[in-house]
């Protein structure tokens, strides 16, 4: 009688301890939603009352339009291109056993370990000796900087194909080309399908890897030309309000949304 | 001996193209990073041995390791260092401690509510340090809930100051490490056998003890993980104690874009880059060495 009592209020120490973990981390969103909604611009509490406008006046100010439109573009094309670049190195670290799997498999992970600042720096440095060396514009350019987004891209691709190549039965394949299929028709037909959810997960945790950099981006833009989350930093720099709270609420619905899209296609506690 | 080159052959043929396939696969990808990472680095590198002229603002090509002493032979600079080595350390312990019972109930929850726990700690890490940040300045604000609240039940007469000081920064980088800690230690527990846990119960172990010594050694290589990456990303945090710590708190990452956008001071910017990229990689290691020492043992 006592250890069931002992081992239910383990249960509920248990229980609680992981809430607390959880309220913690949805803490500040919680806080950023409530005060876009507040009726006065001053963030004091209690709220004096509560009002849609601050939704209306994002539209008012043109940085914060131009900021999204330029990180969804970036975020989309360096998308596109990492997955270009990113699913036949995947196929290939996968299919194929040679001297430098591990090393080369590495570097393409390597991105994420490299810190944001570093990264930044790092290209900054770069693009300028480029520039000088090439007398070309490369710095603060559209495509500098969706370059500098493939490089942080890349690495979710390979790594959530890679994990879905692995669980492919490759007999299915070897029964196709034994029917006659070769090795396009093979790698459309039955391989791309079977790893379509890894392509889907990759491609969406990409996105909004691109969508979210700051650190990186920070040494990359170039004058009016301002990915979102540096938008907001900036604004932040300078105050916090209900209108950036507004901001803030439309990003955390369309990164949920793009969350819950990937979740029907692949469970994300495979991937993550 | 005919026979075995007939034989041999079309194999060698075959190999010769599967090697073919596989550079046309997995080189575009590669040159990409060696060009747009590797190089990079690369030039940093170079560029944090050259000079710099403060009165002209110039950058003077040389090779000389005078940015690496600057650094740590100035007290201001060391002391930036050693805050963020003490945040990160502490910001880890932090994560260790709230993470593992999150962690465990989403590894053994049956709920089908599991999918829900799990795009909740996945969504903040998406949402960006600036807005997580915007989201403590409204908790800690002077009018900010907690001190509204505190006043209002007559608890405290004056604001207690938070924002801008290092209790703000720690607790918004334990809020943005936190996620990574439980993915990565819920991960783990997942591949552990319930069956070793109920097996150390019916044999009259109390749930302290199964934890100590079944469950702690078993998830030590998610804790390993969780640890280092947790770590890693506190050392280089910063748009959160940027945000939260004010103009005048100082940590590396803050430190390394003001040389190179205010400063202008490339050499000095580079250095402190790679000071701050070497003292994480090297602290990771060490912690993989006394652990790995420790398993030996």
């Amino acid at each position: 009688m006592i250890a069931v009592i002992r081992r239910r209020a383990g249960r509920w120490a248990l229980n609680g301890a992981a809430g607390v973990a959880l309220a913690y981390i949805l803490l500040p969103l919680i806080f950023v939603v409530w005060l876009a909604f507040f009726r006065q611009e001053i963030p004091s509490f209690p709220p004096e009352g509560y009002s849609l406008r601050w939704f209306a006046a994002i539209l008012d100010q043109r940085k914060f339009v131009d900021g999204f439109s330029l990180s969804f573009r970036i975020g989309v094309l360096a998308t596109a291109i990492g997955l270009a670049l990113g699913v036949p190195a995947a196929l290939c670290l996968v299919r194929y056993n040679f001297t430098l799997r591990g090393p080369l498999a590495n570097l393409l992970l390597l991105p994420v370990v490299v810190p944001g600042v570093v990264l930044g720096t790092a290209m900054y440095v770069f693009q300028v000796e480029v520039e000088n060396g090439l007398d070309v514009d490369v710095l603060g350019t559209f495509y500098a900087l969706v370059a500098g987004h493939v490089v942080i891209v890349i690495p979710w691709v390979v790594r959530l194909v890679t994990a879905s190549l692995a669980g492919v039965d490759r007999a299915i394949e070897e029964a196709a080309q034994n029917l006659g299929a070769n090795a396009w028709v093979t790698f459309w037909r039955i391989t791309l399908p079977s790893i379509r959810p890894g392509i889907v997960a990759g491609a969406l945790f990409g996105f909004v890897t691109s969508f979210g950099n700051l650190e990186m981006s920070l040494f990359l833009v170039g004058p009016g030309r301002t990915t979102l989350p540096i938008v907001i930093l900036q604004y932040l720099e300078w105050k916090i309000d209900p209108t950036i709270a507004a901001v803030s609420v439309i990003q955390i619905l369309l990164i949920g949304g793009a969350m819950l899209v990937t979740d029907r296609y692949v469970k994300l506690a495979r991937v993550v | 001996m005919s026979d075995i080159a007939v034989a041999t052959g079309p194999v060698v043929e075959k190999r010769r193209g599967e090697g073919l396939t596989a550079t046309a696969l997995l080189a575009p990808a590669t040159i990409f990073v060696a060009i747009c990472l590797l190089a990079p680095l690369a030039f940093l590198f170079r560029y944090s041995l050259n000079d710099f002229v403060a009165t002209k603002k110039m950058m003077v090509e040389a090779v000389t390791i005078a940015n690496y002493v600057k650094f740590f032979t100035d007290p201001y600079y060391t002391t930036i260092l050693a805050t963020t080595v003490r945040i990160a350390v502490m910001v880890t312990a932090a994560c260790l401690l709230l993470g593992f019972p999150l962690a465990y109930v989403m590894a053994r929850t049956q709920s089908r509510f599991k999918n829900v726990l799990i795009i909740l700690t996945v969504l903040p890490l998406f949402v960006g340090n600036a807005v997580r940040s915007a989201g403590w300045m409204v908790v800690f604000g002077n009018k900010g809930f907690f001190n509204a609240s505190l006043q209002g039940l007559g608890l405290i007469e004056k604001p207690i100051e938070i924002m801008y000081t290092e209790k703000a920064v720690i607790i918004g980088i334990i809020a943005v490490n936190l996620p990574f800690m439980v993915l990565t230690l819920q991960s783990v527990i997942e591949g552990i056998d319930r069956a070793v846990e109920e097996a150390a119960f019916s044999l009259g172990a109390s749930p302290a003890t199964m934890f100590r010594r079944v469950l702690w050694p078993l998830a030590m290589p998610g804790i390993l993980a969780g640890t280092i990456l947790c770590f890693i990303l506190a050392m280089n945090a910063y748009a959160t104690p940027f945000l939260l710590g004010g103009p005048l708190f100082k940590m590396m990452a803050p430190l390394v874009y003001n040389q190179f956008t205010q400063q202008a001071n490339w050499p000095f910017g580079g250095a402190i880059a790679f000071i701050l990229m070497t003292v994480t990689l090297g602290l990771t290691l060490v912690a993989n060495l006394i652990f790995q020492r420790r398993r030996a043992s």
